[in-house]
């Protein structure tokens, strides 16, 4: 009788984690938890040294490095941490890969707050019909710029963190401002 | 930075069998998968103890997606006991310490080769299909870079020319697995060799469906309520192989897909093809109490 293997508890979380984002992506608009709150988790299920991190604090660019990420400008990073939305205008420096490789697009993790302010309606895959969702602490013109520079299957992925709850817009969810 | 902090504990394995740095590769492709469905992503498709061509890309999956308390159900072309679903099986539980279960109601995980359950799927499962074979334009274009770039300007003509001839030559369309099908209305994928009669259960489906192919190293999704649209001419309906009328001669079973087996006298006899559905009719002849989950076909109808 083989002993049944027992996962360390950096495994445990981070399984979680990913659980937590897959399914974020393939519902978008329906909120997930996460194991535990913050972005440090996200970062420990997901990047590694075969990543390029753009993170928007100090804090958080240690905290990537350390996974052995090369830390890069926006541009060019795969995956774009940041606090909060800055200016909308960012939304156009961020990697969208191309026709041929759509998977290069970037995956761009930003703290918000879920369930107050500006109403959204989302449709597309993973959305039965459709789904309104209320979004804060993005800079006015967020979701018009994000339609405005994505032409799919181009585009990038949007985590929205709160705490330890998780929304996810995958580029084929269409966001309509309310 | 210290050499400590950069190190983990010490483990006898690594839990589920795959590296942690193998599960994370895996993840952020299957999250890009997911966001553009039905594209082929490429990913670096580890090794595994099992010969490529076996399961080893789905395997990958259901490595990265296991932990103690998925439940996990595997079959082959319908059936559980199958010497490749009880390997994998077998396989999952050891490196995990998962529980297991044959029935398709009690599962979180279902890892399947060539087949989708009869009984409808939730929303909280997730299928994961092993894939021989991830480009449909192959039969039409060899070399995959091309294809690549075909996918990329969604020129699939000669996948409708690849089907005209077929009905031009035999009068039907002759591809009985793999069934080419638009995915969200832009990439057409392969349902990797599910029958024909499997193919609607993808359309609009509450659950999760990765596809993964090992030694091809791509991986693509259907995420729940995706439109999935077999390429059909508009006069040339879509037909699903015509089970509805044949009967399990084990269960009873009437209207699902079948299993045809060859008799010595020349005729054939037929046996339901998702064998855990075929278990429980018969406990319910028999008078146990077994729940059968609403099925995807009705009186061998595709329902809504």
């Amino acid at each position: 009788m083989q002993t049944a293997p027992v996962p360390s508890d950096f495994e445990t979380r981070t399984n979680a984690t990913y659980d937590a984002l897959m399914w974020a992506l393939s519902r978008p608009g329906l909120i997930r938890d996460l194991p535990a709150p913050g972005v440090e988790g996200v970062i420990d299920a997901l990047i590694d040294r075969e990543c390029a991190v753009h993170a928007g604090t100090p804090d958080l660019c240690a905290y990537a490095a350390q996974t052995g990420a090369a830390i890069v400008p926006l541009a060019k990073a795969d995956h774009v941490i940041l606090p909060d939305a800055q200016t909308p205008a960012m939304l156009r420096d961020l990697r969208q890969g191309s026709d041929m490789h759509p998977e290069d697009g970037a995956t761009l993790i930003l703290i918000a707050t879920l369930g107050t302010g500006q109403a959204l309606r989302l449709t597309g895959p993973g959305v039965d019909g459709h789904i309104d969702v209320r979004v804060d602490g993005l800079t006015d013109g967020f979701w018009q710029m994000r339609r405005d520079v994505m032409r799919y299957p181009m585009g990038f992925e949007i985590f929205l963190i709160d705490g330890s709850r998780v929304m996810g817009l995958p580029r084929s969810t269409t966001v309509e401002v309310l | 930075m210290t050499l400590a902090s950069l190190t983990r504990d010490w483990e006898p394995m690594a839990y589920g069998f795959l590296d942690a740095s193998a599960k994370r590769e895996i993840r952020r492709k299957t999250l890009k998968a997911i966001s553009v469905p039905g594209c082929q992503m490429p990913y670096a498709s580890r090794e595994v103890p099992m010969a490529r061509g076996w399961g080893t890309g789905g395997l990958q999956v259901s490595c990265t997606l296991i932990n103690p308390t998925t439940r996990i159900k595997v079959i082959d072309q319908g059936a559980d006991d199958s010497v490749n679903a009880a390997s994998i099986r077998r396989f999952l539980a050891r490196v995990s310490g998962a529980p297991t279960t044959t029935d398709t109601l009690e599962a979180d995980l279902i890892q399947s080769r060539h087949r989708i359950p009869e009984e409808r799927l939730r929303e909280d499962q997730v299928l994961v299909l092993q894939v021989p074979n991830p480009e449909p334009l192959r039969p039409v274009q060899p070399n995959m870079s091309i294809a690549r770039q075909m996918h990329a300007d969604a020129d699939y003509g000669r996948m409708w020319l690849q089907l005209y001839e077929q009905i031009v030559r035999a009068g039907r369309v002759m591809q009985g697995a793999s069934y080419p099908s638009l995915v969200n209305g832009r990439f057409v994928m392969t349902p990797s060799p599910i029958p024909r009669w499997d193919v609607p259960k993808l359309h609009m489906a509450k659950h999760l469906t990765l596809l993964s192919a090992g030694r091809e190293k791509r991986l693509h999704a259907v995420p729940p309520f995706t439109k999935v649209e077999p390429l059909v001419f508009d006069d040339v309906p879509y037909k699903v192989e015509e089970h509805a009328h044949l009967m399990c001669h084990r269960s009873g079973l009437k209207g699902f897909f079948m299993n045809e087996i060859p008799q010595a006298d020349g005729t054939s006899i037929h046996e339901v093809s998702d064998s855990d559905l075929g278990v429980k009719a018969i406990h319910r002849t028999e008078g146990a109490p077994v729940e059968i989950g609403a099925t995807w076909y009705e009186n061998g109808e595709m329902g809504q």
